[in-house]
């Protein structure tokens, strides 16, 4: 298997809605601060992964045929992945495969998303009619009919954590919200930068218990691009490539009352332990310097660090408590902001949160540098109650 | 565009995707009455509108009992024994075939939420409880609503017992669940 290196990064502005761009304007912006990041001109592309999630969120179904047309990419190979949430992190895990095998040398990754252009017409709001349009990737036989959310199915993991171990409490929860919006003030491209206090997030209103508003992350439009190549191939691009030196993927039982207990994500604990092992951590709260995980909700940024081994399972809520994770902390995670703070534009999130890490290990994130950074870590996850999640861990030289 | 030209636009696409006039009225008036400039952002109405007919292929039984006659099935593995409720045709774990089994229709909270905030869809029916429940004889747990009349008594553990409703649709909620005693 070849090495493989990120040569190459671009993210748009994330924003509640971009009314004078379309997803594939939104992806064009992107691909082109990835080409110039990198050196590099659109001939030296070899194949394109495309991370769309929803169809009707691009209003558009097979939406990446028409991002690759308006990218002027014919008639280079082109595949579009979509695994939900993780839609982002899978899309990177099969350019990774593309260049690893040695099939192509040079692949764009693109992660776009649109969202708010679904409305509700009763209320005059997006998010009852984006929610509805999530809730057609739900099992439709036997789950999407209750009325579930996709806040819902983490609410129900996270309630089932809460009862085996006490914990995430609603005050962990909320601390993890003040962390990433506040994180969220240092970066340029996040969609929700607020100074917000515990109480603020306590005394949000309710949207499926225990997660309040603050805690749900938001829906957002934006576009996340990357450049892989392989050890040879970097060497044609100007900057110090980041070097994917682990990878793990998961798909675990979709109707989660076919697992074995809710109060954990399995997929989740495998992606990691794979990641890990791939790059030789033993021990990640020692070893790894910053982390990106999925904190579609609080609650679910607080099982992560179970899920990614920086504790035993149940004592999540003490790194929040410890400040181990802030900004300042041993093991800063969420420093863009994450989806709560810098935001969820589905296709592109774990893009931008693998591009936020190399910007990190590059030494080029500005006001938010994560001091000395050499390894990090991204987890993406997607599906009700995270049936998807992909790892990744990044290292420079 | 001036207010009649406006209003007629409005009439015509409400009509083209099925909404009420007023509300497309709502939605539009304020961006396509003003002034403007050609490069502003032009939004229309639009809809994405598929009408079918579903078979429940394999598990059509389970649909078929709780529809015409209340009664909640299950399936259960021929080869390892395994009791599925959503049921399966064929098993997951061991790919031996299936055979329906009635099931009491009683069962345990394993873990719930509460939805505040919901699809359009179901907005207007908030607050409603959401839970997995395993039900007694099953291994494997069924997504249900429970009805109750203080919404915050909803506990893990909780025992639940089936109830149909009295019109029923030949949906999985033609089913939910109450507190059982």
């Amino acid at each position: 298997m070849k090495r493989v290196g990120i040569v190459g990064v671009g993210t748009t502005q994330f924003r509640s809605r971009w009314t004078e761009k379309t997803y594939f304007e939104l992806a064009f912006d992107a691909v082109k601060m990835a080409l110039e990041d990198a050196g590099a001109a659109k001939e030296q592309i070899d194949c394109v992964v495309y991370g769309i999630y929803n169809d009707f969120f691009e209003r558009q179904f097979q939406p990446d045929l028409f991002v690759h047309d308006y990218l002027g990419m014919a008639p280079k190979p082109g595949i579009r992945v979509s695994t939900g949430g993780a839609t982002g992190g899978s899309a990177l895990s099969a350019g990774f495969a593309q260049v690893a095998s040695g099939l192509y040398d040079v692949c764009l990754v693109v992660g776009v998303e649109k969202s708010a252009d679904c409305l509700d017409y009763e209320s005059g709001k997006s998010s009852p009619e984006v929610l509805k349009a999530i809730s057609y990737t739900a099992d439709m036989t036997y789950e999407q009919p209750t009325g579930r959310t996709a806040a819902g199915s983490f609410a129900l993991t996270t309630i089932a954590h809460l009862e085996k171990y006490g914990n995430p409490t609603e005050l962990q929860m909320a601390k993890v919200s003040v962390k990433n919006h506040t994180n969220a003030l240092l970066n340029p491209v996040s969609q929700s930068p607020i100074a917000l206090t515990v109480d603020d997030v306590m005394k949000s209103p309710m949207i499926a218990y225990p997660f309040k508003r603050y805690d749900n992350c938001l829906y957002s439009e934006g576009s996340a691009v990357l450049i892989l190549a392989s050890e040879d191939a970097a060497k044609r691009f100007r900057k110090q490539p980041v070097w994917i030196q682990g990878i793990g993927a998961a798909l675990d039982w979709a109707i989660i009352g076919n697992r074995k207990d809710l109060y954990s994500f399995e997929s989740s604990r495998i992606a990691a332990k794979k990641a890990y092992t791939m790059a030789g951590i033993q021990h990640p709260l020692e070893e790894i310097d910053l982390a990106e995980l999925h904190d579609a909700f609080t609650g679910t940024e607080l099982i992560a660090y179970e899920d990614c081994f920086f504790c035993e399972e149940g004592q999540g809520g003490r790194l929040i408590d410890d400040g181990i994770v802030e900004a300042s902390g041993k093991l800063p995670v969420n420093v863009s902001g994450g989806l709560i703070g810098c935001g969820h534009a589905v296709g592109a999130t774990g893009i931008m949160q693998t591009n936020e890490i190399v910007l990190h290990l590059r030494g080029e994130a500005g006001k938010r540098q994560v001091a000395g950074a050499r390894t990090g870590l991204v987890q993406s996850i997607g599906g009700p109650g995270a049936a998807w999640t992909v790892c990744l861990v990044l290292e420079r030289e | 565009m001036d207010k009649q030209t406006f209003l007629t636009w409005a009439g015509r696409n409400a009509r083209r995707i099925g909404v009420k006039k007023d509300l497309v009225v709502q939605a539009f008036e304020k961006a396509m009455t003003s002034q403007a400039g050609p490069d502003a952002p032009f939004e229309v109405p639009d809809t994405m509108h598929i009408n079918m007919r579903y078979s429940y292929g394999g598990q059509s039984r389970f649909f078929r009992e709780i529809f015409e006659n209340k009664r909640l099935m299950g399936t259960r593995c021929s080869a390892c024994s395994k009791v599925f409720c959503p049921p399966r045709t064929n098993c997951p774990h061991c790919y031996g075939r299936t055979e329906w089994v009635e099931l009491r229709g009683t069962g345990k909270i394993l873990s719930y939420t509460t939805v505040y905030f919901a699809t359009s869809s179901y907005i207007k029916q908030v607050p409603y409880i959401v839970a997995y429940i395993k039900l007694d004889g099953a291994d494997t747990a069924i997504l249900s609503n429970v009805e109750m009349k203080d919404i915050g008594k909803a506990r893990v553990g909780m025992e639940v017992k089936v109830v149909f409703r009295n019109q029923r649709d030949g949906r999985i909620t033609d089913i939910y669940f109450r507190e059982n005693g």
